[in-house]
């Protein structure tokens, strides 16, 4: 092994590494936790833990600059390390197997968590009673929707991700027979009706925009706040413009348009997930203590039903009695308009067993060491005092 | 070193970049229809998604949709479509004898104001953001509804009377209009907050609006905000 390689086993390998990644996870949790009061929970996580390097934007600019290490990047190196550590130092002995299985363990738990911020989505599924439906919503994402309504069973729809709409471009797309051409965009607004002297004038030309106005907001992060985005977006075809719509997550009421003899639906919206299965609230609950305002218990009698025709049941959704359907797990998680509303959290996470195995690992990993340490100095004391009788 | 923390550098804009890609790829799918919403039900005035005490916030947001609204359905006068205030800022305690009724999404709030023989009055609360054009033009668009011509910003500013309840401005209008039988009657009210605009108006036949007034005054003093 040459010098060069050496050096990068060293290093990868060595236990001062592990130390200083430690030190820098602790400020890294340390100043992603004061900074919640500003960004909330999870632009946190997104900022500090699921990023290679936490970047600080300098005021009134665009340009961001890295300033310190993210989580991804900690948690990469110290993955890293674990392993060539393990490689390298570790002798597999029956007197190291505790140590072993416990810095395993270890590995599982970062592997764990990486996968979990890969591949874990959170929703929310938002049910008046006697309402179904197949899709839950994203907290936080949201897209540009033109919807084709020809058929009559499925609806045809092209979702533009905001981040595509922030770019301010022209959108074009195979099964969009027009261009979508982003005028303007405001990540968090509001609107208000254009005055009939005074004020701003509307720039829409098309659609319930015609008669209102965006008004920029400052984003928000509070964790009971969202940001409500807003565009104009002008469709053009190739034989010219068709107008400009205001699209935004105001606008409840869907605003179309005909194309070519097809009734097209355009709207801004939280992004939809949807599954092959769909969900009808049948009734919630809400249960007092008697004579008091305290919730005693509440829940949701849902009916599952598959597309397949496989399934078709009812189950009852409660606090810590998730359903768990089709690799989602759906737990009781609010409710509005006088008890006759359900919303459900909706989670997906493929990892989940992995941190509950890994915590068995340790676990086991520690108990094993730490009785192997315990039989050899029992061993020790006896011959120790063994000994001693006899001398 | 230095090469590998290039190397890694590298890495990490590549890999920031397709996340990037994939964060603004379109996609296009089928899926199943909507099922037509249920019927609307009445909401408690600025009722919000609540959570049982001692529950963790869940999620980035407040679950629930704005309270963006159905545009469109109001019959203000040459007026376009309304857009919604988000916030639900303002609280009310109603006379026990107004009905409360559905307030569809428009409106934050709606009552119906049984009168002698079977009159009935309608009692709408509406907030917007913004001044909504300001005082002038929403008194001349009121009496624009009721059939009245509008007045000059002079006039304007003579025919309301205001009063402070709760830390609130309350901007008062009355007007009857001028044909009909029984001729329309508005009482209205003006309630700028935060950044918004909050307007109740009580309309319905002369003699039974003209007969709440004392109660619409009380009723207003009631507003405050949550």
């Amino acid at each position: 092994m040459n010098a060069t390689l050496r050096s990068f086993r060293d290093f990868f390998c060595s236990l001062q590494l592990t130390v200083w990644l430690l030190i820098l996870s602790m400020i890294l949790v340390f100043v992603a936790t004061l900074d919640q009061v500003n960004l909330g929970i999870w632009a946190v996580q997104a900022k500090y833990f699921r990023s290679f390097a936490v970047l600080w934007q300098i005021p009134d600019s665009n340009v961001s600059i890295p300033v310190f290490p993210g989580g991804y990047f900690i948690g990469g190196l110290l993955l890293i390390n674990l392993v060539a550590a393990h490689i390298y130092r570790f002798s597999l002995t029956w007197k190291k197997s505790g140590i072993q299985l416990a810095h395993a363990g270890l590995i599982l738990l970062l592997l764990g968590e990486l996968f979990t911020g890969l591949m874990s989505k959170e929703s929310f599924l938002r049910l008046d009673t006697g309402e179904t439906k197949h899709y839950s919503e994203s907290f936080s994402e949201n897209e540009l929707v033109l919807i084709d309504h020809s058929d009559p069973k499925t609806d045809l729809v092209v979702a533009i991700p905001e981040g595509a709409v922030a770019d301010k471009k022209s959108i074009q797309h195979k099964d969009l027979p027009f261009r979508v051409d982003v005028k303007e965009y405001y990540p968090n607004s509001n609107l208000q009706r254009v005055g009939p002297f005074a004020g701003p004038r509307p720039v829409a030309t098309q659609g319930f925009g015609t008669g209102l106005v965006i008004l920029p907001e400052k984003m928000t992060y509070k964790p009971n706040e969202r940001n409500i985005p807003s565009a104009y977006i002008e469709i053009v075809a190739p034989e010219g413009s068709q107008g400009v719509w205001l699209a935004s997550q105001m606008l409840q009421q869907p605003q179309t348009f005909q194309y070519a003899g097809k009734t097209w639906e355009i709207a801004f919206r939280q992004v939809r997930t949807y599954k092959p299965f769909a969900l009808t609230l049948l009734k919630f609950s809400h249960d007092k203590y008697p004579g008091t305002e305290i919730p005693k218990n509440f829940s949701s009698r849902v009916r599952v039903k598959s597309d397949d025709g496989k399934e078709d049941r009812e189950v009852l959704i409660f606090m810590n009695n998730p359903l768990r359907h089709g690799g989602y797990t759906f737990y009781q998680a609010g409710f509005d308009n006088n008890d006759t509303t359900t919303v459900l959290q909706v989670v997906r996470n493929p990892s989940w067993l992995l941190p509950y195995i890994a915590c068995v690992m340790m676990g086991f990993g520690l108990c094993i060491q730490f009785g192997i340490t315990l039989a050899g100095f029992i061993r020790k004391r006896s011959a120790a005092n063994a000994a001693a009788a006899r001398a | 070193m230095s090469f590998r923390r290039f190397s890694t550098q590298t890495l990490v804009a590549a890999a920031l970049l397709l996340a990037g890609c994939r964060d603004k790829e379109v996609v296009s799918y089928r899926a199943p229809r909507d099922s037509a919403p249920p019927p609307e039900r009445p909401k408690m005035a600025g009722a919000k998604p609540e959570l049982p005490d001692g529950h963790p916030p869940i999620g980035g947001a407040a679950a629930n949709a704005p309270a963006g609204g159905a545009m469109g359905g109001m019959a203000a006068a040459g007026l376009p479509t309304d857009a919604v205030s988000k916030n639900n800022a303002l609280v009310w305690t109603a006379p026990a004898n107004w009905q409360e009724r559905a307030p569809g999404s428009i409106r934050k709030g709606s009552y119906t104001v049984p009168g002698e023989g079977g009159a009935v009055g309608d009692l709408s609360i509406t907030a917007f953001p913004g001044d909504t054009g300001g005082l002038h033009a929403n008194v001349n668009r009121w009496r624009g509804q009721v059939g009245l011509a509008p007045l000059s910003d002079t006039d304007v500013e003579k025919s309301i009377t205001s009063f402070e309840a709760n830390g609130l401005k309350i901007i008062l209008v009355e007007m009857v209009g001028p044909s009909g039988n029984p001729p329309t009657r508005l009482l209205g009210a003006i309630v700028p907050y935060e950044r918004e605009t909050w307007f109740f108006k009580l309309t319905g036949p002369d003699t039974l609006v003209a007969s709440q007034r004392e109660a619409f005054r009380t009723f207003l003093s009631t507003v405050k905000a949550r």
